[in-house]
Parts: structure tokens; C-alpha cells; sequence
């Protein structure tokens, strides 16, 4: 075989000539490695170191309690089992001290003995400082608490004397304990020291003091080791919990004989002297009984006759009051009569007085129309007297004068006329006469005749005036005549009529007085008759008041007598009930008595031995699920961890064979063997891988361990962390990470092996520039600024090294997002479940022997506590529910609320996702989203769940959301529908006012004093230890973010750098232009900024669903992790990641500026 | 004209290779004047590139003095070093140096880009004969015109001074020839400053100046007062 000699030298060479590349891939699969490894050791480190402990301070395997605690005989019987091979029977007691005014209750432990078969200490405690009691009075007390109340080796703990009603000094004999010494016990592993029946309901700290320091006359706790100890089996495996499974099964087989010895011996002799002191109470109580109703009657019969008594009077009283109504009635009567004819009267009166005054009216009416008319007639009578005067005085002083004077002219004118005629006639005669009538003389007859016809006219006229004056004249003075004569006839008649006028009026005169003197006489008898009636009726009144005032005056007397007899009759029966009281209390005392003597032989009655395995022991089975929880997130990140590294390794790799394409072509040309020249690559990816792995691995091992197990130390008390490699964790990482260098390597080194040696010394074209898919988009295209396009052609241009940053910058963001994501979900818990659905603050356990109305009396009481603002009185108790196959078994809370409103109050029933209310009706049972999950239950399935041991029933009715432990609600109604009994209610559930919230363990404590109240818990104070065991998640989220960060700097370190050799011409070329480092910089960090935008938001939904796994593969039965990631926790995610980014971009900066032109131009040999 | 455009006064510049030190110019001193064709030859490794690197202010002097247009750059910080090259200088390459991944225009426009007056990349693509190939890839390029693009990049900062570092050594006789000729022709049109080396002493004859070197001395400085046109020039 020829050495080449040559080739190695050329391998160490490569090594120490890149050996930035060499260790970057070292580190980068040293980091995974040793994350890996670190954390898959932790969860059974800390399980081994647990392991470790118990069994050195020999943790008993089975811890034994009974109710009415164990005599040597059943030690014997233990110990006789076939596969205990130690048994330690001890002492316990929870007693109370009270500080700065506040009642603990302290666990009292029998210091572990040793045994006489064996010299191991079962239970034995860690001493740390100082030493064990050796003296009576001396304790040694729990190391925790030490520290806790600034306690010191030789202070004094001094217990009350009484404890519930019960004597310290019945439990031990000395009330003051010296600390002599601190210890720490493997029975408890966390800092919970449990519950108890006393005071405050919760265990202050445990002390150990000698055990015949007690003096309690049974033992209360057996603690066993089992073949399953000595076997050699590891504590924590099947193994041991099937024996331990099995051994518990065999001791409980024991304890049926031993309880059966117990009640025929022991309970029975308690039980004949309760018989007797029974009988004894039962003839106090019928004597007494008897007393009190002999008092009862004789107070009955006084109690009657006061009332026949009463009676009768009063029957009297009614009898006088009777009469006095009926005289009043009478008396009420006549005066309503007599008003009545009164009123009469005085009708008719009126009426009357209305006649008269009428008569008068018309009287006097009449009267005045007659003087009218009188005086009218008068008038008119004077009148025509007058006229007539007038007319006379005329006719005889002027009208007849006149007329008789032109009568006598017409005689005169006449007998003129009479003349001339004759004279004329004469004449005419004469004439003719002559009777020479001559023509002269006819004519002159002629005219002589005409003038005698005209004379003789004139004489008729005259005549005929004559005739007629005459004639008037006669005619006036028979008119004046007559007139006189009509005159006289009026005055007649008017005298006549006046007379007859007064007449009339005389007699109306009359009759009014007469009307006058009737009225006068009306009215005076009707004011006698008024006088009389008035009299009569007052002397009616004073009789009734008379007879009114002697009723009442009777009516006085009764009241009198009666308030005498009532008096009487209440002292009587003061005294009874007195007399009664004293009986009842006397009586009472001695029933409680006997009830507790009843209780005491009840509590003894169904004696019952309780047999636990470890895993009742909270500590213990909760460091498995830690551990299993350490474990899940372990599997989880660093495997995330190992694919980037991976991807990372690739990428150099291919880089480095690439690189040194020349001198492959060179040693194939030479005529070396494919594997030969494979050889080196293989031997440098693997030593990069081998040694990184060592080294990971190492570190690795040796501090994420210790540091998860100390930190989970806070939460339990452990020796040093007992380390554990994950060997397999190991070798499967480094395998990986081996594997993946090598296997990139030789495939590069073929892939180039596959060109002739010809091509391949030639130097590697750099890749040829392409056009993008970008440019043919030409309106995005044409206005991008020139580097932008330069670096949009360079992101396309690496396609590989494109997704290689991507995926594994995204996987930076994943886990720094996933990281801060686990935080927000887990903090969310406590939020949501005591912000938001658990809306009680404390929880009472009542007595179980209260009564109905008891409880209700105590619901009143709470109610009346203004501090308190919502009371409920509920059921509360452990079920175990089945799934569909039997083997899916649940123990949870079930949770009944009398008074619906209040329950709706404190428990918030809604679902996760759309928080609509779920209602709780009498149809079905509510259950929580975890649970359901786990049996795998949907809406109106049928579960079946055991209630004290008796199968039932019932339908799910919904499903709502809850984060910590497992509930089913139910009404009382479809409590009795499902059971067919009557809901008894054990707890109530009450919220705190919020401006007492600070008081909230005062309050509770003032409660503790009342009797019917067992025990209380606070939530808050469950708030409190949940966000402790929260916060210790800190750390784990802050490795993960350290590791992110160390994952995205070694990735980006190396793409980078691989970016930069690639392009070294090119940068080289552009510093030759005259571009300043700055803009050098951005000529290559612009893409690089750009990959990390993309790989961050890529990272923030990849985080999303790695938290999404994680919380799937961290789920536990009694808890639900919601997936929830604060938006703030993506922006971490991200600017963590560029933060990184940024630091490399910062450390390559100056890897830049070194860069020489003058070598990375110089011609290519 | 500026006399002694260029000046070299005793310039060192010492390599240490391992335990050997490697003097690249020992003592160099020589001025070229302003508007020159200068060519310096010599042999391989005669110190002619080291020479032109720190006239081009890629590398630095150890001693000595060199003034470019009356301006000290031999004792400039590496900032103002990249401004000398920003403002002053155009190189050209044998190998080209151009980046793969722009095109030839976008080659081009990557050099004015930096620059305070520079010319238009079209315009001096087509003034070096390039007008059809602007929107190509260097890969789709042959080699003449590749360093007629990397010429163009040079000429496109308008620099005082034209460095050329064997620009015709990877190319065949004719388009070696057509590139001299472009150089020359740059020269006397525009009065551009040309240095460029070379090993082939053939083609002194159309230099203004040829400097001769040998193991890192000059050891001629001619002045050439009739250049002869490259086409006249046989190799």
C-alpha cells in the first residue's frame, strides 16, 4: 500500500486553511448536538435524580392510613404479607400554632425509626444542619419553612392547647418543641405540603419529634417497603408500578380481617356504653317531657278562664252600648219629626206672607189706576166744559150778533130789492101805459123787465141767504144745546163712576187688614211651637251623654282587669318556657354528648384502611410529568434544531467542493481515484461533523441538564442533579449531522467527478446572469431604481442559497416565535382560567353531618358578610368517568350549584372559540374541552361515571372551555334524575368584594372559627403557585430564544460567507470602481436583508405551527394549553431575527472591506 | 497640455511572501505627460501591474511619490482612495471583470451611477461599437466585446486617466487589434491619458511613450514623437 502522503497533508492543510469554514460547520452541528442531547438527558436526569434520592432515604412504597388508625396486632398482620419485607408503624397529628395573631396548622411527624429487620430508615429524612432530637422537647422542622420564617436552630415552636375542640395534649405531651435540627424528608418533594381537616384547612410546614412524644394510643400511619424496592427495579418504571400495583392489591386484602378484629373488639364495647348513656338521656328526657307538660296545662286552663271572664264583661258593655243606641236613635227621630213640622210652618207662613204681600201689590195697583183714570176723566171732563163755555161764549157774543146783523142787512137788502121790483114794475107799468109804445119805451120795458128778473134774483139769492143764515144760526144754538146736554150727561156718569170706584177700593182696604192681622197671629204661634220643640230635645241630649259616660267608665274597668289577667298569665308562662329551656338545653348538652360519642363510635364504624401507592404522594408523580414535559419540548426544538443544521451543512458543503473544482480536475488528471480524491471531503465534513458532535455533545450534556433540572429544583426539593446521557439522543444527532456533511460532500464531489478533468480545470464560468421573471413585467420593471433590479436578479440568481437563508432565518423566527408563543399560551392559562371562567374566590368544606337548614342558615350568614359578594351553595366531589372503552378512565371534579343564577355567577360556562354561553340544564351534564378530548366525548354522548362507588349514567349536554383540572357541572335536578338522590351539598363557593381582595385570608380565617366549616381554599393563593410553576418556564423559553438566535447567526454567518467567496470577483470589481464600503455593503446586503424579510415572515407562520405541535405533544390530562400567541411575540419573533441578521451583516462588514482587489482580480492561473 | 501628468518618483512597493520578501517596484520613477499614449512593457513579474495598481489606487505604495494631475495620491485613506478611483480612474482588465449578472448596458451604468458627470451608457456603447448588444449578458458576449464593454464602462466616468492592464492578453490577434485601435483612437480624439501594459513589446510603435521595465526597475523612458496607427502595426 502507498502512502499518500501528499493527499493527507493536502486534507490538514484544507482544514487549517479554511478552518472558518470548518469550524462553522463544527459549531453549527455541535449546537444542534449538544441541544439535543442536553435536553433529551434532562427529563432523565431529573427522573434519575429523583430516583436516586427516594431510594437512598428509602421512601416507603406503600404508606397505610386507616380511619381509626392501627394496634400492633395489625402490624403483625402487615408484616405477614408475603411481599412487605419492612414495616415502619408511626405517628402523625396536624396541630396548630398561631403567629402574629394568624392560626397554621403544622404536621406533626414521628421521627423514622429503624426497624428490627432491617437497619434501613424508612423515610428517612436529609439532615442538614444541626442534629435529631435526642431529647424529649426537641424537633427537628423542614428546612423550607426554616428559611422561610427566618427560624434558626434552638428557637421554640409552641403548639395552642386546643385543636378543634380537642386537646393538643391528647396528641402529644409537650406544647413547646426546641428546633434542634433542619431536615428535608423524601415524602414530600415539592414545597405543596397538602390539606388537612384542621384550622385553615392547608399544612403550614411539617416538624419530626421523637415518636413516643405521641400519646395517641393507636398508630396512625403504617409505611411499607415491598420486594418491589429490593428488587432492584428503577422507582420510576412499569416495572416497579406493576409491583407496587400488585402489593397494594395483597396489603388491601389484609385489611378486611383487621377491621372486622376492630369492630368486634374495640368498636364494640364503644358502642354497648353509647346504649347505655342512650337509655340513660332517653328517661332524663321523658321525665322532663312530662313537667313541662304538666306546666303546659295548668297555664292552658288559667289561660281560659281569664278569657270566659273577659268575655262576659265584655258581652255586658255591648248590652249598655246597645241601649244608648237606641235612646240616641229615638232621641234623633223626634228631633227629625219635630224639625219636620217645624219646617212645615214656616212653609205655610211664607206662603201666607207671600199671599198678603200679593194682595197689597194689587192693591195698591189698582188703586193708582184708578185715581189715574179719575183725574183722566176729570181732565177730560174740565175740557169739554171748557169747550164748551168757549163755544157758547163765541156764538152768543160774536156768531150770532154777526149772523143776525147780516140777516137783518139781507131783510134790508130784500126789502131794497122788494122795492125796486115794485118801483121797476111800477115803471114798466107805467110805460106801458103810455101806450105810445115807442121802440125807446119796449126797449126801455125791455131793460125795465131784465132788471126786474135781476132784481128779482138778487131778491131769491138774498132770500135763500136769508134763509139759510137763519137756519145755521138755529142750528148753532141747537148744537150749543146739545153739546150742554151731552156735557151734563158725562159729568153725570163721571160723578156715578167715582163713587163706584171708591167703593171697590174701600172694600179691597178691608179685606188686607184683615189678611194682615191673619199673618201676625200665624207667625206668633209658630215661634211658641219652635220654643217648646227646643226644650224637649235638649233635656233627650243630656240624658244620652249621661248614659255614654257610664259606658265608658265600664269599659275602663275591663280593660283594667284584663291587663291584670294578662299579666298574670305571661309570668305563668314565662316560667314555663324558662322551665322548658333549662330542660331543653340541659338536655341538649347531654344529646351532643351522646352525638359525639356517636360520632366518635360512627367515625369508628366503616372502619376503612387506605392503601397508597407513591403516586399519591404529589411530588412524586408530578416530577414524571415534569420531566415528560421537559422531554416533549426537548423532542421538539433541537430536532427542528438538526433539519436548519442540516440544510446549513449542505450548502457549505457543495460551496466547498465547488471551490475546489480545479484541483479535483488536477488529481483526476493525475490519475487519482475517484475515492481518493472523494476521500477528502469525506474525511473533512465528517472530522467537522465527528468533532463538532463531541464537543456539542459535551457541552451539551454537562450543562442543559443541570440547568433544567435546577430549575425545575425550584419547584422541588432535590439533592444535585444526578446526570443521565441520552446516549441514543446522541448518537442518532451526531449520526445525523455526520451523515448529512459526508453525504453532501461526496455527492458534490461526484456530481463534479462526473466532468472531464479538462472542464473542470478551467475555472467555473460564474453563473451565467439571466433575465427574471420580473423584467417581462415591464410597468414594475421600469420603475425600479437600478439596484434594485441588480439585487431582484441576484436573489434569483442562487436559487439554492435563496431557500437555504429562507428556511433557515424562517427557522430562527419559528422558534424565537414558538418560544414567546409557549410562554403566551401557558401564561394564558392562569389568565383565562382565574380572569375569566373561575369567578369564586374561596371554596368552604362544610361539615358532613350539617343539616339541610343548617346549610341553608349558613348560606344566610355568608350572605350577611358584606366582604363577600356572590354565595353558592354546591356539591363538589370526585368522580371517575369512563370514555367509550372502558380502559379510558378520567378522576375529575364534579361540581353541582343549588341556585343556578349564582352558579352562572362563578362558573363561566362558554365555549373556547366563539364564547357563547353553554347553557347547564336538567337535560344533561356539562363537561370540559380537555376532557372531552381525552375521552373523546361529543355532545349527547352517553358517559358513564362513578359516584361513591355506584355506577351511573348521564348525557353530555355540552362542552365548554377550562384550562386547569377536569369538571362536570350538572344541575340538582338532573343530580337526581342521573343518581335518583338528593343532591347533598358539601361546599360553598363564594367571591370575594374587590375591595377586600387583600383581606381575602383574613376573611377565610374568620370563617375557619365557625365549627360546621372544615376546611377553605383560596384561589388566589392556587393562582399563586400556578404562576410560580408558570414563571420556571421563563428559563426554557429563554434558552430557546438563546439557541434561535445562536441557530439564525450561524446560518446567516455562513450563507453569507459563502455569498461572499462566490462573488468575490464581483465585489473586488466594484470597490475598483470606486464604490465606498458603504455602498458596497448595500450592494450585497440589500439581498441578504431582503431573504431575512422573507425567511421572517415565512418564520412567523411556521412558528405558529411548531407552537401548535408543541402544545399537542405537552398536553396533559388535568391541564389544557391553548394554542395563543401574543401579536407582540411575532414582532419579537422578527425583530429578534433581524436583529441577528444585522449582527452578521455587522461582523461581515469587515470581512468586506478586507477584501483585496489587487488578489481577487489578479488573472486566474 | 500638462507636462508630467503623471509622475512616479522612487516608488517601492515590498511583498512578503512567507519568509521571502519580494520587492514588485524598486525605485520606480517616471512621469507621463497629459493627453499620452503610454505603454509600459516588460516581462512577466517586471513589477508593470503592480505599477498600474497603484496608479490606479487598488494598492499602495510603500515609499515614494506619485502625483496624478498635480494631486498627491500616495498617502490617501482608503475613502479617498475610493474617490480618486470614483472620479479619476477607468480600468480595463484582461479578464474584463464585468458583472455576470448585468447586462452590458447595466454593466456600464453601474460605473456612471457613482459618478458626478459621466456620460450616457447608450451613447458610448455605440461610440465602442456596440449599439446591438446593449440589452446582453456578458456570457452572451464574446470576448472582444466584453472588453469593449468593460472599455466603455471605463470611459463612461469621464476618468483623467485610462488604466489598461494587458486588455488584449485574452484575446485573438484581430480583436486585440480592433481594441488597440479603439484605445487609440479614444486617445487622440477625446485627449484621454492612456497607460496600459502589456508584455508584447510589438506593439510600442504606436505608443506617444513607451516606459520599458524589468524586475521591478524602469529602465527606458522613450518618447515616441510618431506613433504609427495600430493598422500599421503587424505582430
Amino acid at each position: 500500500m502507498k502512502n499518500k502522503k501528499s493527499l493527507k497533508k493536502n486534507i490538514i492543510r484544507e482544514i487549517i486553511n479554511t478552518k472558518s469554514r470548518f469550524i462553522s460547520i463544527m459549531a453549527i452541528i455541535g449546537i444542534s448536538v449538544g441541544f439535543y442531547t442536553g435536553l433529551r438527558s434532562a427529563s432523565p436526569s431529573m427522573v434519575e435524580t429523583a430516583r436516586q434520592y427516594l431510594n437512598d432515604q428509602h421512601l416507603a412504597d406503600i404508606s397505610i392510613i386507616s380511619t381509626v388508625g392501627f394496634d400492633d396486632d395489625d402490624i403483625e398482620e402487615i408484616k405477614n404479607v408475603d411481599c412487605v419485607e419492612q414495616v415502619m408503624p408511626s405517628y402523625s397529628a396536624d396541630l396548630i400554632i398561631t403567629q402574629e395573631n394568624v392560626d397554621s396548622v403544622v404536621r406533626v411527624y414521628g421521627l423514622p425509626q429503624t426497624t428490627d429487620t432491617n437497619t434501613d430508615v424508612i423515610n428517612e429524612p436529609v439532615l442538614i444542619e444541626g442534629h435529631l432530637p435526642v431529647k424529649d422537647n426537641e424537633c427537628v422542622i423542614e428546612s423550607y419553612y426554616l428559611r422561610m420564617a427566618n427560624l434558626k436552630i434552638g428557637d421554640t415552636i409552641r403548639f395552642n392547647e386546643s385543636v378543634e375542640g380537642k386537646e393538643t395534649a391528647d396528641f402529644i405531651k409537650h406544647l413547646e418543641y426546641k428546633i434542634v435540627g433542619v431536615v428535608d424528608t423524601p415524602m414530600y418533594l415539592t414545597y405543596s405540603r397538602g390539606n388537612t381537616t384542621v384550622g385553615n384547612g392547608s399544612v403550614l410546614f411539617y416538624m419530626m419529634i421523637k415518636p413516643d412524644e405521641f400519646c395517641i394510643e393507636r398508630y396512625t400511619n403504617v409505611y411499607v417497603r415491598t420486594r418491589a424496592s429490593s428488587a432492584g427495579v428503577s422507582d420510576y418504571s412499569d416495572e416497579y408500578a406493576d409491583m407496587v400495583e400488585q402489593d397494594v392489591k395483597d396489603i388491601e386484602a389484609v385489611s378486611g380481617s383487621c377491621v372486622e378484629r376492630f369492630n368486634v373488639t374495640t368498636l364494640a364495647d364503644a358502642k354497648k356504653e353509647l346504649a347505655d348513656a342512650q337509655k340513660e338521656y332517653a328517661d332524663k328526657k321523658q321525665e322532663a317531657e312530662e313537667q313541662i307538660a304538666d306546666g303546659e296545662k295548668q297555664l292552658a286552663d288559667g289561660e281560659k278562664e281569664f278569657a270566659d271572664k273577659i268575655t262576659e264583661a265584655e258581652q255586658k258593655l255591648a248590652d249598655g252600648q246597645k241601649e244608648l243606641d237606641n235612646a240616641k236613635q229615638q232621641l234623633s227621630d223626634g228631633q227629625s219629626e219635630a224639625s219636620e213640622k217645624l219646617e212645615e210652618a214656616k212653609q205655610k207662613l211664607t206662603d201666607a206672607q207671600t199671599q198678603y204681600s200679593n194682595a197689597q201689590n194689587q192693591y195698591n195697583n189698582a188703586k193708582l189706576e184708578y185715581d189715574t183714570k179719575i183725574s183722566e176723566a176729570q181732565s177730560k171732563l174740565d175740557a169739554a166744559q171748557k169747550e164748551y163755555n168757549n163755544q157758547y161764549t163765541i156764538f152768543y157774543s160774536s156768531t150770532k150778533p154777526n149772523a143776525e146783523t147780516k140777516l137783518t142787512l139781507m131783510k134790508a137788502a130784500i126789502d131794497g130789492c122788494n122795492d125796486l121790483i115794485n118801483k121797476t114794475k111800477t115803471e114798466i107799468e107805467k110805460l106801458k101805459s103810455a101806450e105810445l109804445l115807442t121802440d125807446d119805451i119796449r126797449a126801455k120795458i125791455e131793460e125795465q123787465n131784465a132788471k126786474l128778473d135781476e132784481y128779482q134774483n138778487k131778491l131769491d139769492e138774498y132770500q135763500k141767504q136769508y134763509d139759510e143764515g137763519s137756519r145755521q144760526l138755529a142750528e148753532g144754538e141747537a148744537a150749543l144745546a146739545d153739546a150742554k146736554q151731552q156735557l151734563d150727561a158725562a159729568q153725570t156718569e163721571f160723578e156715578e163712576q167715582k163713587a163706584f170706584g171708591a167703593a171697590q177700593l174701600n172694600d179691597a182696604q178691608n179685606q188686607l187688614n184683615d189678611a194682615q192681622s191673619q199673618l201676625e197671629n200665624g207667625k206668633l204661634e209658630y215661634e211658641s211651637a219652635m220654643t217648646t220643640g227646643m226644650i224637649e230635645m235638649q233635656s233627650g241630649q243630656s240624658k244620652i251623654t249621661e248614659a255614654e259616660k257610664e259606658l265608658e267608665n265600664g269599659r275602663k274597668e275591663l280593660e283594667e282587669q284584663k291587663k291584670i289577667g294578662l299579666e298574670t298569665l305571661k309570668l305563668a308562662r314565662e316560667k314555663l318556657e324558662s322551665g322548658r329551656y333549662e330542660a331543653k338545653t340541659g338536655l341538649e348538652e347531654a344529646e351532643e354528648k351522646l352525638n359525639d360519642a356517636q360520632d366518635a363510635i360512627s367515625s369508628l364504624e366503616n372502619a376503612k384502611w387506605y392503601v397508597y401507592d407513591r403516586d399519591e404522594n404529589p411530588g412524586y408523580s408530578g416530577l414524571t410529568e415534569d420531566a415528560d414535559r421537559v422531554d416533549n419540548i426537548a423532542v421538539v426544538f433541537p430536532a427542528f434544531f438538526l433539519i436548519v443544521a442540516a440544510l446549513v451543512c449542505l450548502t457549505t458543503m457543495t460551496r466547498m467542493v465547488e471551490e475546489r473544482r480545479t484541483e479535483i480536475g488536477t488529481l483526476k488528471a493525475l490519475g487519482y481515484s475517484n475515492f481518493d480524491i472523494c476521500k477528502k471531503y469525506f474525511i473533512y465534513g465528517s472530522a467537522a461533523a465527528v468533532v463538532g458532535s463531541i464537543i456539542g455533545g459535551f457541552i451539551g450534556v454537562f450543562t442543559l441538564p443541570d440547568v433544567i433540572v435546577s430549575t425545575y429544583g425550584m419547584m422541588y426539593i432535590l439533592p444535585d442533579t444526578a446526570l443521565v446521557i441520552s446516549w441514543d439522543s446522541f448518537v442518532m444527532s451526531a449520526l445525523i449531522g455526520i451523515v448529512c456533511t459526508c453525504t453532501v460532500a461526496v455527492a458534490a464531489c461526484f456530481r463534479e467527478l462526473k466532468i472531464n478533468p479538462a472542464t473542470l480545470m478551467r475555472p467555473k464560468a460564474p453563473k451565467p446572469g439571466k433575465r427574471i421573471l420580473l423584467e417581462y413585467i415591464k410597468p414594475v420593471w421600469a420603475h425600479m431604481n437600478f439596484t434594485s433590479k441588480v439585487t431582484a436578479r441576484n436573489l434569483f440568481r442562487y436559487k439554492a442559497r435563496f431557500l437555504m437563508t429562507v428556511i433557515g432565518v424562517a427557522g430562527c423566527t419559528a422558534l424565537i416565535v414558538a418560544g414567546f408563543g409557549l410562554k403566551d399560551s401557558l401564561t394564558v392559562i392562569a389568565d383565562r382560567q382565574y380572569g375569566e371562567l373561575t369567578k369564586y374566590d374561596q371554596i368552604y368544606a362544610l361539615s358532613e353531618t350539617e343539616t339541610a337548614e343548617k346549610k341553608s342558615y349558613l348560606i344566610s350568614q355568608f350572605r350577611k358578610d358584606e366582604r363577600l359578594k356572590n354565595v353558592l351553595l354546591g356539591y363538589q366531589g370526585w368522580t371517575d368517568v369512563y370514555g367509550k372503552e372502558k380502559a379510558d378512565k378520567m378522576n375529575l371534579h364534579i361540581i353541582i350549584g343549588q341556585d343556578i343564577e349564582e352558579f352562572e355567577n362563578m362558573f363561566v360556562l362558554r365555549d373556547r372559540k366563539t364564547h357563547e354561553k353553554v347553557p347547564l340544564d336538567n337535560d344533561g351534564a356539562v363537561i370540559n374541552e380537555r376532557m372531552s378530548e381525552v375521552l373523546n366525548i361529543k355532545v349527547g354522548d352517553t358517559i358513564h361515571l362513578t359516584i361513591d362507588s355506584d355506577p351511573y349514567t348521564c348525557q353530555v349536554s355540552g362542552i365548554i372551555e377550562n384550562y386547569a383540572g377536569n369538571y362536570l357541572y350538572m344541575t340538582p335536578e338532573y343530580y337526581r334524575t342521573v343518581t335518583g338522590k338528593v343532591c347533598k351539598y358539601n361546599v360553598v363557593f363564594t367571591g370575594t368584594d374587590p375591595q377586600y381582595k387583600d383581606v381575602e385570608r383574613e376573611i377565610a380565617n374568620d370563617w375557619m372559627k365557625n365549627d360546621d366549616i372544615v376546611t377553605v381554599a383560596l384561589i388566589s393563593e392556587q393562582v399563586e403557585s400556578i404562576k410560580d410553576t408558570l414563571n420556571s418556564l421563563d428559563f426554557i423559553v429563554f434558552v430557546m430564544i438563546f439557541c434561535a438566535g445562536l441557530l439564525a447567526v450561524v446560518v446567516l454567518y455562513n450563507l453569507t460567507n459563502i455569498n461572499i467567496a462566490e462573488r468575490m470577483r464581483e465585489i473586488a470589481t466594484i470597490k475598483v470602481l470606486g464604490f465606498y464600503n458603504l455602498e458596497t455593503a448595500n450592494y450585497v446586503y440589500r439581498e441578504n436583508i431582503i431573504l431575512t424579510g422573507v425567511g421572517g415572515v415565512a418564520g412567523l407562520f411556521l412558528g405558529s405551527m411548531l407552537l401548535g405541535f408543541i402544545i399537542q405533544s405537552i398536553q396533559m390530562d388535568m391541564v389544557m394549553f391553548p394554542k395563543e400567541i401574543a401579536p407582540l411575540s411575532y414582532v419579537y419573533g422578527f425583530l429578534l431575527t433581524f436583529a441577528f441578521s444585522m449582527l452578521v451583516n455587522f461582523i461581515m462588514y469587515f470581512k468586506m472591506n478586507k477584501i483585496s482587489m489587487v488578489e481577487s482580480l489578479k488573472s486566474i492561473e | 497640455m500638462m507636462k508630467n501628468f503623471v509622475e512616479f518618483d522612487n516608488v517601492y512597493k515590498r511583498y512578503q511572501m512567507g519568509e521571502v520578501v519580494i520587492t514588485a517596484a524598486d525605485g520606480v520613477t517616471f512621469s507621463i505627460n497629459e493627453g499620452e499614449f503610454a505603454v509600459v512593457v516588460g516581462l512577466s513579474g517586471a513589477g508593470k501591474t503592480t505599477v498600474l495598481n497603484i496608479l490606479g489606487g487598488i494598492d499602495s505604495c510603500d515609499e515614494g511619490r506619485i502625483t496624478v494631475g498635480g494631486k498627491d495620491i500616495s498617502h490617501l485613506n482608503k475613502r479617498d482612495l475610493a474617490s480618486y478611483r470614483r472620479y479619476d480612474i477607468g480600468f480595463v482588465f484582461q479578464f474584463y471583470n464585468l458583472i455576470p449578472n448585468l447586462t452590458a448596458k447595466e454593466n456600464v451604468e453601474l460605473a456612471t451611477q457613482i459618478c458626478r458627470e459621466s456620460l450616457d451608457a447608450d451613447t458610448v456603447l455605440d461610440s465602442v461599437g456596440l449599439s446591438e448588444r446593449k440589452n446582453n449578458f456578458p456570457s452572451q458576449l464574446s470576448g472582444g466585446e466584453q472588453q469593449r464593454v468593460s472599455i466603455a464602462r471605463a470611459l463612461a466616468k469621464k476618468p483623467k486617466l485610462l488604466l489598461c492592464d494587458e486588455p488584449t492578453g485574452a484575446l485573438d490577434y484581430n480583436t486585440g487589434k480592433t481594441i488597440l485601435k479603439l484605445l487609440q483612437t479614444k486617445c487622440r480624439e477625446d485627449g484621454m491619458t492612456v497607460v496600459l501594459i502589456t508584455h508584447n513589446s510589438a506593439i510600442t510603435p504606436m505608443a506617444n511613450r513607451v516606459i520599458n521595465m524589468r524586475s521591478g526597475k524602469v529602465i527606458s523612458n522613450v518618447v515616441n514623437p510618431n506613433p504609427l496607427p495600430i493598422d500599421e502595426i503587424e505582430w
